[in-house]
């Protein structure tokens, strides 16, 4: 196996090819501004002379408005801190309730404490309670009083008129406006051609400043998949199985010789993210072939790959009682898994192994591995689907945007930017400089940090591993390198990323595909009901309440509810994404 | 000067009474207040809010700057496909709600007015209404667990000859599931206004009976029930006025795209539409017809009863 060799991303390419790549992209470019941000003393300057500027120059639209940088992806830090002589406070929504856990105060946290200390900026953090972010992100528009920074889940929810709206009307600063405050997320942009064609909307704005994957191969990243019980597969002498037969001949196995009382575990949906139904060549919602755009249900192989359910369904090869789970997809239900109870299910790679184990899991063979997705045969191709659809925009589905209307617009967009620069990522990725040997140790080859699992998973004070992490470093952070999730975890998890990451998401649309306004508004009203029809056929057909000899009048109901124009405005939405 | 006045002369007119009355009972008005303005506040300058029905309401607009679209919101609810079962669910949910769980408290407190064991009957009614105070998110979980597929009611009703699996996720039981729910939680603490009305019925009509020669059965009959009947009609006329608000809160948390053929009503949908989809002039149209709707059964409702018991809301 291929171990995943991390040569600290911010080296591996070396300036030179920066350089190049800005040339290619911005002509020309040597304002006084930028040539000079090469380290931090000498930026206090620019810092000066870019505010007075800033926020004048609004004719910029689109690509060739960026301003040059000669940093490669902020592997120079560009701003000046501390940002501010006098402390500022700024107040974040932050929703990640759930991963927060039980850590009471995040500005307990050591990251935290270490950045507001260098950037003399303090956060008031504002978690919604979990489960209900959708609602509280809506009620922020309603409020009048919207925080300095928001942090979104764009796949979620979001602004009713579209992202381009929530700027027109006035709620979020167009960050393309304020490139001059954000020296290291420009070169971010300039270095990466299909991020900065997802950054940008089809009207030249920047959506807040979106989270990026820092990966070293050419494939993107992968951390979550198919996973299997190990030791029950020994158990019973079989191998990984490939195909959807050989998964069925298992999940039997399973059911008849070891008893398992779930042996596909899926989520209350029913169906999965894509990744399990792909080799059938569908996808779960809306995705594109050759760029023409297709929605899955009202293809006739999502109905095979339905019938292929209800067939296990009626087996009892499914869960019982998947529809009442909580589980929405990833991950399953701690009392039924911890107990034996579930085969196979779809997990993340922090899951893998043994972990369960330290989270109670009560068979000391507990040994959870990744599979690859299953084809029809052996010979079919590979499915270009995968739960992380990456694809090649290295844009992780996360903004950070700041309030239009914030006191401390600046301060706001430096506080951010601030990530996207070389220390402030690595420590937020791996924790403090100062905790080496701790939270983090050193290669022995090149130096560069790997994460320490023991500290993670067995960590010597105790603490959970969620609250290790929430305690040590940062929650997704802005900028994510692809090692610091993978490469210090376990085998299993790291054999899993490799055979999860060979699946390409070609099928899957562009995450950053922008409605107009009324193009935005229209696609909500058909598509909310629609959405929840689906939902409850797709476990309707499943569980047997209607039978897949009406699927036809299915889809002609689809058709009535407006489908087709739904998936017109996403092909229009498409094609002016490839026109960027 | 004027205090004079008072005491010589009572002051004529509309005016002159209520400045007298709000001088002898200012206390009184004092504690009203709050109420007054708590219904000002909370729920009658909101209702201005109902204008965004006819609106294509925008946040950013605000109320008078959003496009007036007339009837447009509650077109697009009468076409659309959830309409009837939404109405269909409501209705049968508070139907049988009322069929079922209106009866029992008044049952129940009859039951324990003839207990004569003074201990038992205040155990009784504790143990009764306890079951009130739990949360509904607790209520929930606890009967999800119950219905699941290996739960103890679905061994209950599989042994029984039922054999569709989990009922938690089964649309025929969604209905039973949710008013005996309710029952269970609610029976004690209902009857607790009709326990409190029996007390009010003179003894002496007891005594006048048994001398007559009437046994338990007949008293109960021809003293208590009458004693009783102006209670159970203004609470029942109360129910009617909320039959179309079925709890959603309840709803929400025990429903899944499994049941959402029974257990879909207005006020979840209206949640979804307004709350997540974040379609306030959808959600306000739909709430506003909702509405609509339990006045005129609340009306209606009055109106019968005034011409058949003479007991009415106003």
């Amino acid at each position: 196996m291929k171990k995943l060799t991390r040569k600290d991303f911010l080296k591996v390419s070396g300036m030179g090819l920066g350089a190049v790549s800005l040339a290619m992209l911005t002509g020309c470019g040597s304002s006084s501004e930028s040539s000079s941000s090469s380290n931090a003393s000498e930026s206090e300057a620019t810092t000066e002379a870019t505010s007075e500027s800033a926020g004048e120059e609004s004719t910029l639209t689109g690509l060739a408005a960026l301003p040059p940088s000669d940093v490669y992806k902020g592997e120079v830090q560009q701003q000046t801190f501390p940002l501010v002589d006098e402390k500022v406070t700024l107040r974040v929504w932050y929703p990640y309730a759930s991963n927060i856990g039980s850590f009471p105060d995040l500005n307990d946290g050591e990251f935290w404490q270490w950045y507001e200390e260098l950037t003399n900026v303090h956060i008031d953090f504002i978690i919604p309670a979990s489960g209900s972010e959708a609602d509280s992100f809506n009620l922020l528009f309603a409020s009048n009083d919207m925080p300095d920074i928001v942090i979104q889940t764009v796949g979620n929810y979001g602004y009713r008129n579209g992202q381009d709206a929530a700027i027109d009307d006035g709620y979020f600063a167009d960050i393309a406006q304020y490139l001059d405050y954000a020296p290291n997320y420009v070169s971010w942009l300039n270095s990466d051609e299909t991020f900065a064609r997802a950054a940008y909307s089809d009207t030249g704005k920047l959506y807040g400043l979106w989270g990026v994957w820092a990966t070293d191969s050419d494939t993107s990243y992968a951390n979550c998949g198919m996973s299997i019980r190990e030791d029950y597969l020994d158990a019973l002498g079989m191998d990984v199985p490939t195909t959807y037969d050989e998964w069925e001949e298992m999940l039997i196995a399973f059911r008849d010789e070891l008893g398992i009382e779930i042996p596909f575990y899926t989520s209350k949906y029913g169906i999965d993210n894509g990744e399990f139904m792909a080799g059938y060549d569908t996808a779960p919602y809306f995705y594109r072939r050759d760029e023409v755009v297709q929605y899955g249900p009202l293809d006739d192989s999502y109905k095979e790959y339905l019938e292929l359910l209800h067939n296990w369904w009626e087996e009892g090869l499914l869960d019982k009682d998947f529809s009442t789970r909580s589980s929405t997809g990833v991950g399953g239900d701690y009392d039924v898994l911890l107990n034996d109870q579930v085969g196979s299910l779809i997990d993340f790679d922090t899951h893998l192994g043994s972990i369960y184990l330290s989270r109670g899991a009560t068979n000391e063979d507990f040994y959870l591995i990744g599979a690859p997705q299953p084809k029809k045969s052996a010979d079919s191709v590979d499915p270009a689907w995968r739960w992380t659809n990456v694809g090649s925009e290295s844009m992780y589905g996360i903004t950070h945007l700041v309030a239009a209307d914030s006191e401390n617009l600046e301060v706001a967009i430096r506080w951010l930017d601030g990530f996207y620069g070389d220390d402030v990522c690595q420590n937020a990725n791996y924790g403090l400089e100062s905790e080496e040997g701790i939270v983090w140790y050193a290669d022995e080859e090149d130096g560069h940090r790997i994460k320490s699992y023991e500290f993670r998973y067995n960590n010597p004070d105790g603490l959970d591993s969620s609250v290790a992490k929430v305690k040590y470093y940062v929650h997704n952070p802005p900028v994510r390198l692809e090692a610091a999730e993978c490469e210090y975890l376990g085998e299993a998890s790291q054999n899993a990323d490799e055979v999860w990451r060979t699946y390409e998401a070609t099928n899957a649309l562009p995450q950053r595909l922008t409605m107009t306004a009324e193009e935005g508004t229209r696609y909500a009203t058909l598509y909310a009901d629609i959405e929840t029809y689906v939902q409850e056929c797709n476990v309707k057909f499943i569980m047997g309440q209607m039978s897949l000899d009406d699927y036809d009048s299915y889809r002609e109901t689809l058709i009535e509810m407006g489908i087709e124009e739904c998936i017109e405005l996403q092909q229009a939405a498409l094609d002016r994404y490839n026109a960027r | 000067m004027r205090k004079q006045k008072a005491i010589t002369a009572p002051p004529k007119g509309r005016k002159g009474r209520i400045r007298r009355d709000l001088r002898k009972n200012w206390v009184v008005y004092l504690m009203a207040l709050p109420v007054v303005a708590y219904f000002i506040i909370f729920h009658y300058i909101p209702m201005g809010g109902i204008v965004m029905a006819f609106e294509d309401y925008s946040i950013k607009k605000g109320i008078f700057g959003s496009t007036w679209v007339g009837f447009y919101q509650f077109q697009r609810f009468f076409s659309s496909v959830y309409f009837w079962r939404l109405m269909r669910n409501t209705l049968l949910i508070s139907l049988y709600g009322i069929l079922f769980s209106f009866p029992l408290p008044i049952i129940f407190a009859l039951l324990l007015n003839e207990v004569q064991n003074q201990k038992f009957k205040k155990f009784t009614q504790t143990v009764s209404y306890l079951p009130y105070f739990i949360s509904v998110v607790v209520v929930v979980s606890i009967l999800s667990d119950f219905c699941k597929s290996n739960g103890a009611l679905t061994q209950l009703a599989t042994m029984f000859g039922w054999s569709g699996g989990a009922l938690i996720s089964s649309p025929q039981w969604f209905r039973t599931l949710y008013i005996g729910s309710n029952i269970w939680q609610h029976l004690g603490y209902n009857s607790i206004i009709f326990i409190s009305a029996l007390t009010t019925i003179d003894p002496q009509l007891y005594e006048a009976a048994k001398i007559d020669g009437a046994g338990r059965w007949k008293q109960t009959w021809h003293v208590t029930l009458p004693g009783l009947i102006p209670t159970i009609v203004i609470m029942l006329i109360l129910r009617l006025g909320q039959t179309m608000n079925v709890g959603y809160e309840k709803i929400l948390l025990m429903y899944s795209p499994a049941t959402y053929d029974t257990a879909d009503v207005i006020s979840t949908y209206v949640y979804r539409v307004g709350l997540i989809d974040a379609d306030y002039s959808y959600s306000t149209a739909i709430n506003l017809f909702n509405s609509v709707i339990n006045i005129i059964i609340l009306v209606i409702a009055n109106e019968v009863s005034k011409r058949v018991s003479e007991t009415s809301l106003w």
